[in-house]
């Protein structure tokens, strides 16, 4: 069987990234991640599966659709609370995700698209028709395709398959990825990977597995290991007040950085914030970031540029 | 990334002047105009309004501000907003406080209400006075004469309320044309003792001796004889001016300025420009002729920053001014432009907006005789002051093309950022080929074209292009209208009025030929009428609108002896647009999906919803938003119907002409027209409702575009963008945070660059998210600067009206 027919769960392709990796990039978004950040603004991405998705505003109400309700086996779906609308007072449905069996009958039904299924499998020429059309634009500005996910490295087969088709097109491409998975995944993928942009969420192991679910062992030694084997890293720093924001461990970052040599192209410094609320509520889970936590000020992110600076690394921030 | 530079406290000082503007109407045209009118009843027009011009010239009162160093009013305040009753009459204005709308404040003025965004005011005895003349011009005006009778097709037209001719609207004949670039570069290279000379010398050789066409020419010659005497008068008036209020003034620093001002102005009466002041002042001063000589609508300036650097350049070699004087002189230039507001009534806010001058500005582009890029400095300190100044007017086109060095790219993408909409990017390697093919130009004038009004394509100082027909926001028929008449047997369902042709109904219809078929006769039905009804006017503005001012400096009048408005220029077109044809094209694509393709709904149905305005319908339609292809996402489905609306549109144009072009140009612009067409065309079959807007000019219908900038981008290249040299607007709103950094504005610039080189034409930037245009309306006090581009022009967020306010936020924000 041709590989191109390998199947992937990928939950978005977004064509127009501008700020992850060089030029302008068309990001394959895969669905599934061991981690599970607290700051993630993917909620949607962490899950290995299929999973309803519930965007309220776009709902027409139950005065002229609701379909949705009658189809629902599990009883998931009522006529909400009345609400506004351009067209006069309407009520909305409202999904209750804790008796959801996740069959995805009402996606069928909303046209409107409020209800829909997060995460769709595709064939690695499906994908590649997608990004074909992206080219021109692609070339032009120096960009390419980036795979990102969740953790694309967990659907290892389908990412490395995608990654040679791209580059054997001639189109620069970027995987995205924790740094935590298996050394033979990433080995497996480091021929057909021009660049990888590489998290780098915090040097002590403890903390890290505290906060992320996952120690870091594995994640420093896969960068070590790329920068080894002729691998370029664009490290990416996601600044978490009160995580990762302290002078002590950004420094041990630096340092790790700079270890790593003329691998790391760049460091790229990603100030957090709170842009991914409403992603929680389509999915219904608490957002696990306090709202007090606010982002780091321009001031304070000035600073940390610098101190990269200092270790002698090329940074940017965002 | 480029770095704004702060303006110097006086230019700041003007510019807050200029944000907090209260127009003033006001009375002192009229009362010369109706004056000389009166001494000069019987004379010929190509007489009497030059002779009208030079009374003006010798009695307005002008003004020279504190603050100011580029001279120029067209009215007895800085904000001066005259009328034009010769075409008119005596206005809205007074109409308007009759009916007790605008109230006597305390300041002693009357006053619009507020709440209507732009703000007006006018003294009791202006209004008066205008009263006391309302009918004296009722009676003389244009418009009285364009309205008493005109071509059959004309009732049809304003009874179906499909065009801009609307039910009870405007008079057939109310404004000249306008919309050009005037030859700057002529005035200040020759100057108008000069070209007073030339004309003097025909007269002189042809004395008592005119036969055949010699009379025609010989009224031309006289008729520019009297204007430049008029011109010499009031540059030299505004000379003595500066001269007298230096002799006054205390502040040694000022004075010197002021007598530099009077040595400029006293040289410029007669003379070619010396220098970069001379060039500056001398092409403010034939902007407010233009513009006090009659109401011309968008007298754009063209390519300022060609005409004026050779200037600069000599300057500054020869040590005589320094760069920041020079962008001084910038700053006060553009900021002199944003006090020449024409006011309107407040109903034409939704069609063409008001509050803007439509005086754009066309930078960069290729040097006319060798190709080159033609960027300089004066470019760069055109963009510094738009974008340090957050000036939403003039509009400012910038010309690129592979030629366009980086640091122009950055530095336009940078005020991107600061201004909405601002500066419009426009293709060269596409435009210029194509004004050579598809208008006649020669390759010469082609390289230095420049933009008009919303963003048309015109010669600069060589053309007569008309480019919203004779009657100017008379532009364009309305597409969403066409749609609904084509499938409901030639009746408007907005209001019942039925068409002389019929076309049958969708139900009857069986393929997605005959559904075409029927689009395609109503348009050209409705095309037909309307530039008939064009031509009419144009017939009329012949006979009583000659435009000595214009005349004398564009290219072909004087050497023809000819006027602008008979064909003297070297070039001449005129044309209109179609706004929104994604409307259309997405409601053929439904068609074909729903009832043809995949036959979901019958062909009864679809008719019955979009009769019925949806009400009632709501699941289809979700359906069809849901799952029908949409123009604007790259799939061919759906743009092979744009590609066939487009074609069709420009099909039509092609047999429209007149005695005095042969080109009727068809452009994909306008505006804001969309929302008040919206509100003037009943449901369409692509789902949308009335009153909902149209899509906007020539991009993808409001949230149908689904697939990102590029794809927005591909598909808009699925038709020739060289078949509409009247120009096209493709508007993008943009999230901030894709120009958070210079890697952003860059990745933008490329992106763009590549659309250019797939043979895209033009494209116009938004920088502003969702978040901050709902806050802007719920706190409009703390967003007083956030400048948007509507679709042919930038305004004030929070001075437009709500509609326009919820369409810039129902588009698509494109992201990260």
């Amino acid at each position: 069987m041709s590989k191109t027919g390998l199947k992937g769960k990928i939950y978005d392709i977004q064509g127009f990234s501008v700020h992850d990796g060089p030029g302008v990039r068309t990001t394959v978004y895969l669905k599934g991640c061991p981690l599970h950040c607290p700051w993630c603004h993917s909620p949607e991405s962490q899950s290995f599966h299929s999973q309803m998705s519930y965007a309220s505003t776009r709902c027409a109400g139950v005065e002229a659709c609701g379909e949705c309700m009658k189809v629902c086996p599990a009883g998931a779906l009522e006529q909400g609370a009345e609400e506004k609308a351009a067209g006069g007072l309407i009520h909305k449905v409202r999904w209750h995700s804790e008796r959801c069996a996740q069959c995805f009958a009402c996606t069928q039904q909303c046209f409107a698209e409020a209800l829909s299924v997060c995460g769709k499998d595709y064939t690695v020429e499906e994908v590649m028709q997608i990004l074909r059309r992206d080219y021109d634009f692609l070339k032009s500005s120096g960009g390419g395709v980036t795979v990102s996910g969740g953790e694309a490295l967990c659907q290892e087969e389908f990412t490395v398959e995608l990654l040679r088709c791209v580059k054997a097109e001639g189109i620069h491409t970027a995987l995205d990825t924790t740094g935590f998975a298996p050394w033979k995944a990433v080995e497996h993928a480091l021929p057909h990977t021009d660049l990888f942009l590489y998290d780098l969420k915090h040097m002590d192991s403890a903390e890290h597995e505290r906060v992320t679910g996952v120690p870091n062992e594995q994640i420093l030694e896969n960068a070590r290991r790329i920068a080894a084997n002729g691998g370029k890293l664009q490290v990416r720093i996601p600044v978490i007040p009160g995580f990762n924001d302290s002078i002590e461990n950004l420094s041990a970052t630096a340092r790790f950085c700079a270890e790593l040599g003329g691998a790391v192209t760049v460091v790229q410094l990603l100030p957090f914030h709170h842009m991914g609320a409403s992603k929680y509520e389509r999915i219904q889970r608490p957002d696990p970031m306090p709202a007090d936590v606010m982002p780091p000020d321009d001031g304070q992110m000035q600073k940390y540029l610098e101190l990269m600076l200092d270790h002698g690394l090329k940074a940017i921030i965002h | 990334m480029y770095q704004f530079k702060p303006a110097s406290e006086r230019i700041l000082r003007l510019r807050e002047r200029i944000r907090d503007r209260v127009l003033q109407y006001d009375a002192e045209r009229v009362r010369i105009l109706t004056e000389s009118t009166k001494k000069n009843e019987n004379v010929i027009p190509d007489i009497r309004r030059p002779l009208f011009f030079r009374d003006l010239c010798e009695k307005m009162t002008l003004i020279v501000d504190e603050d100011e160093i580029i001279v120029g009013n067209k009215g007895p305040h800085i904000f001066s907003s005259p009328s034009y009753p010769e075409w008119s009459g005596t206005d809205w204005v007074v109409d308007a406080i009759e009916a007790g709308k605008w109230d006597l404040r305390e300041d002693g003025m009357y006053h619009n209400p507020d709440s209507e965004d732009i703000k007006y005011m006018m003294s009791p005895e202006d209004y008066e006075y205008l009263k006391s003349v309302r009918d004296y011009w009722a009676f003389r005006k244009v418009g009285t004469m364009a309205d008493a009778w005109q071509p059959e097709c004309f009732e049809e037209l304003q009874r179906l309320n499909v065009s801009s001719y609307v039910k009870g609207g405007n008079s057939l004949n109310g404004l000249p044309a306008g919309h050009l670039i005037a030859g700057y570069n002529r005035i200040i290279t020759k100057g108008y003792a000069a070209l007073k000379a030339e004309a003097q010398a025909w007269i002189d050789a042809h004395r008592d001796n005119l036969m055949g066409e010699d009379l025609e020419k010989y009224l031309f010659y006289k008729a520019e004889v009297i204007t430049c005497e008029g011109a010499e008068i009031l540059v030299r008036r505004y000379s003595e001016k500066c001269a007298a209020l230096a002799a006054e003034c205390a502040d040694e620093k000022r004075r010197s300025e002021l007598e530099t001002m009077a040595e400029t102005l006293a040289w410029m009466s007669e003379n070619p420009a010396r220098n970069f002041r001379d060039a500056v002042q001398g092409i403010m001063m034939y902007q407010v002729m233009i513009q006090i000589y009659d109401r011309t609508p968008s007298p754009s300036i063209g390519r300022f920053d060609q005409y004026t650097w050779p200037y600069l350049k000599k300057d500054l070699d020869a040590g005589k001014l320094t760069m920041e004087e020079a962008q001084e002189i910038v700053d006060a230039f553009f900021l002199k432009l944003n006090c020449f507001y024409g006011g309107a009534p407040i109903k034409l806010k939704d069609t063409v907006g008001v509050g803007n001058t439509y005086q754009n500005v066309t930078v960069g582009g290729v040097d006319p005789d060798t190709g080159e890029d033609a960027s300089n400095p004066v470019t760069f300190m055109i963009f510094e002051t738009i974008g340090r100044l957050k000036l939403h007017d003039p509009t400012v086109v910038f010309r690129t093309s592979s030629k366009t060095p980086q640091e122009l790219w950055d530095c336009a993408l940078a005020t991107s950022r600061l201004v909405g909409g601002l500066p419009l990017y426009y293709n060269d390697e596409l435009v210029i080929p194509m004004m050579v093919k598809e208008c006649g130009y020669s390759l010469r004038d082609a390289r230095d074209y420049g933009c008009i009004g919303c963003q048309e394509i015109v010669g600069c100082g060589t053309d007569y292009p008309a480019p919203n027909g004779n009657f100017p926001p008379h532009a364009s028929v309305w597409w969403g209208s066409i749609m609904d008449m084509a499938i409901n047997d030639g009746k408007n369902p907005l209001n019942g009025e039925q068409s002389s042709l019929h076309t049958g109904f969708l139900y009857d219809m069986t393929c997605i030929e005959q559904v075409r078929d029927a689009v395609k006769q109503m348009a050209t039905h409705i095309m037909r009428m309307f530039v008939t009804t064009q031509n009419y006017a144009e017939h009329l503005n012949k006979f009583f609108a000659p435009e000595s001012v214009l005349s004398l400096s564009i290219e072909g009048c004087m050497e023809k002896g000819k006027d602008v408005v008979r064909g003297g220029a070297k070039y001449n077109s005129f044309g209109g647009t179609a706004t929104g044809l994604a409307t259309v094209a997405d409601s053929l694509t439904t068609i074909k999906y729903m009832c043809f393709d995949k036959k979901l709904c019958t062909t009864r149905e679809l008719y019955d919803a979009t009769m019925a305005n949806w009400e009632g319908h709501e699941k289809l339609r979700q359906q069809i938003l849901a799952q029908v292809p949409h123009f604007g996402n790259n799939d061919p489905y759906a743009d092979v119907e744009m590609k066939w609306c487009v074609d069709l549109y420009r099909d039509i144009c092609k047999q429209m002409y007149t005695t005095r072009s042969k080109v009727f140009k068809a452009g994909l612009y306008g505006a804001s027209d969309h929302v008040n067409q919206g509100r003037l065309t009943w449901g369409t079959p692509d789902g949308r409702k009335y009153p909902e807007p149209i899509a906007d000019a020539a991009s993808p219908g409001q949230s149908r575009d689904k697939s990102g900038p590029l794809q927005i981008f591909n598909s808009s290249c699925c038709y020739d963008h060289g078949g509409f040299m009247g120009g096209i607007a493709l508007n993008m709103r943009m999230h901030p945070s894709v120009l958070s950094n210079d890697e952003g504005i860059k990745k933008l610039g490329e992106v763009t660059k590549e659309y250019f080189r797939k043979g895209g034409m033009e494209i116009q930037y938004n920088v502003v998210d969702t978040e901050t245009l709902k806050k802007a309306q719920a706190e409009p006090e703390k967003y007083r600067d956030l400048v948007v581009r509507i679709a042919g022009y930038s305004a004030y967020f929070v001075e437009l009206g709500r509609d326009l306010q919820n369409d810039i936020i129902s588009r698509n924000e494109l992201t990260v």
